[in-house]
């Protein structure tokens, strides 16, 4: 498999806020990588950053390789020939992505009609069919209803057909079970899987659920507050944890064999990101802090496949 | 097909006082455009026998200092208001929603050169800024029209302005630029249409204004000219003779305050529907 997408350092800043820092990581061809973290760590910013969407107070550096094309080189005329073809969203929220006076339909033909020179007949009859698709049933009927007509579920599916509209490459799905109840978000996954099985998308889900994770991902990536502190296949990011965050993001999943009372939550809060610890930026919460944690730990590899980037673990290795 | 589905939901919510004051403005406008047919009498024909004479059969609203039917006067009055105010604001409308639009929409140095001479406007005293226009042009109801069209134009901007700036951060439109959507098309397309709704409101208020203000301008002798039948020429003309005749005057005033209700109410019920939360206000 070769690397689809290659973020080399990626740092964004909002003025003095560090939002993300050095982020590198390779998401392969046909793999679904779950990106992991608790609200404000970075997860969204990393995404749109992908898209070339992020305000212009953003500040971007490093470099983000696309099919080996560094696109924040590219000028905003070619990422937006990107964005909606070869490079796709879907957004946390369907009711407030879909424009409430745009017939769903309408909005999934545009979509079509921003990339390719097809008629208005040939995009609207794409657009039919691409609903149908992804499930939403009477697709001719339901094409020119208003987005409020539609339920939470069949605007996320209209939403999925816009971003699959021109059969991207790439698919990047921000958090797009968090709107939905459980049975809903059950089927959108599915939906999610079956079309990268079926087109072979790569997909990239943004998610705080580890549930979604688990169930969907081959490979998942752990952010705290800006920084990626590890990377591995999801069965061994369940299984054998390394980061000491993980290990705490883990604890704090309820179980089954969990009793009553409360479940064991990580000491502390988030740092502050307009003034972020200078190393690690989980050592303040850390339960194996050590001196070393002052100086950003790179990502190193134990395992085939499987990185962390952690002071202790690395010097528990060695000894 | 968005454009039918904004209609049903209006339908839908055009209830209570909005609907009252549609019907109104229906039936205002009916009789603006049938005037000629609906007229007992030519609005221009002097009856020396009827000088001042009150109501009556043939008569129903009186007659003027001249001798000339009030009632076929309003009629043809009316056409004059409500074209000088409906084309006052269409033509404010033109000219200030692509300026609102693009100073919002693209903000920083674009914002700052199309709204400061807008803000200049709105410095001005509105009927100051209309008296200095027809000093310059003359007068005349096409003048009337064009000097409130420069009254409102600033209204207009700052009001559609104020609404893309709030949609144009919505989630819609940055999901209309991550689906590869260009930045005009997302203007035109995904910010205009959901700005609009106070601008909608706004302007039926606005119109409401635009009869008094037309009026007010006839009044001082400075918007349509006589002959031409103006609501406002004839509250001027009836003012004179208030005393001997009042329905020489009331009549036009009764028919100003109607027209400014409608208008207020089909506003207020806009509103409701688009505006819930009181941009435009």
């Amino acid at each position: 498999m070769s690397a689809l997408l290659a973020l080399r350092d990626v740092s964004v800043d909002y003025g003095p806020v560090s939002a993300v820092r050095d982020v590198s990581l390779e998401v392969s061809e046909g793999e679904i990588f779950g990106l992991v973290g608790e609200s404000g760590c970075g997860k969204t910013t990393l995404a749109l950053a992908v898209m070339g969407l992020l305000p212009r107070s953003a500040q971007v550096q490093g470099g983000i390789d696309f099919q080996g094309e560094d696109v924040l080189a590219l000028p905003e005329a070619a990422r937006r020939r990107l964005r909606g073809d070869r490079i796709s969203m879907v957004f946390q929220d369907p009711e407030a992505a879909l424009d409430p006076a745009f017939a769903v339909g309408e909005q999934v033909a545009e979509t079509i009609r921003a990339h390719r020179p097809v008629s208005g007949r040939e995009a609207r009859r794409r657009a039919t069919q691409l609903l149908t698709e992804v499930g939403i049933p009477a697709a001719e009927r339901r094409y020119g209803d208003p987005p409020h007509r539609l339920s939470g579920g069949m605007q996320q599916r209209v939403v999925i057909a816009t971003a699959l509209a021109n059969e991207p490459a790439l698919l990047v799905a921000d958090e797009p079970t968090t709107a939905l109840d459980v049975t809903i978000q059950a089927q959108i996954l599915a939906l999610i899987r079956d079309l990268r099985d079926r087109h072979r998308t790569t997909v990239i889900l943004i998610a705080h659920d580890l549930g979604v994770v688990a169930q969907l991902c081959d490979r998942a990536g752990v952010l705290y507050a800006g920084q990626l502190v590890e990377v591995a296949a999801v069965e061994r990011i369940f299984d054998a944890p390394e980061h000491p965050y993980t290990k705490a993001l883990l604890a704090a999943l309820p179980t089954r064999t969990h009793g009553r009372g409360s479940l064991p939550v990580a000491g502390g809060r988030v740092p502050d990101l307009a003034d972020p610890p200078p190393g690690c930026r989980f050592a303040p919460r850390c339960p194996v802090r050590m001196d070393a944690c002052e100086r950003v730990p790179a990502l190193t590899s134990r395992e085939a496949g499987h990185v962390t980037a952690c002071w202790h673990v690395e010097a528990e290795a060695a000894a | 097909m968005s454009a039918v589905a904004v209609a049903l939901r209006t339908r839908r919510r055009l209830r209570g006082r909005a609907a009252v004051g549609a019907a109104i403005l229906v039936i205002l406008v009916l009789v603006a455009l049938l005037a000629p047919v609906l007229a007992p009498h030519d609005p221009n024909a002097i009856d020396p026998s009827r000088v001042l004479a009150g109501p009556d059969a043939s008569h129903p609203f009186g007659s003027d200092a001249l001798g000339r039917d009030v009632l076929s006067r309003v009629l043809f009055a009316y056409r004059v208001s409500l074209g000088v105010a409906v084309g006052s604001v269409l033509v404010a409308m033109a000219v200030g929603i692509p300026l609102g639009l693009l100073a919002g929409y693209h903000g920083g140095w674009v914002d700052s050169l199309l709204m400061r001479p807008v803000d200049l406007l709105l410095a001005l005293p509105a009927l100051l800024l209309a008296l200095s226009l027809i000093a310059i042009i003359g007068p005349g109801s096409g003048v009337a029209l064009f000097a409130i069209a420069v009254i409102y134009l600033p209204i207009l901007a700052r009001v559609v302005r104020g609404s893309v700036l709030g949609v144009k951060g919505e989630a819609y439109v940055i999901g209309a630029r991550a689906r590869g959507v260009s930045r005009t098309g997302c203007m035109l397309r995904h910010v205009l249409p959901n700005s609009l709704g106070p601008a909608v409101v706004q302007a039926s208020v606005l119109m409401g204004f635009a009869i008094q203000i037309e009026a007010a301008l006839s009044f001082l002798g400075l918007g349509a000219q006589p002959p031409t039948p103006s609501l406002g020429l004839m509250l001027a003309d009836g003012y004179q003779v208030l005393q001997q005749a009042p329905w020489a005057d009331i009549y036009p005033g009764l028919a100003i305050a109607i027209t400014v209700l409608a208008f207020t109410l089909i506003g207020d019920g806009l509103r409701d529907h688009f505006d819930p939360r009181g941009v435009s206000r």
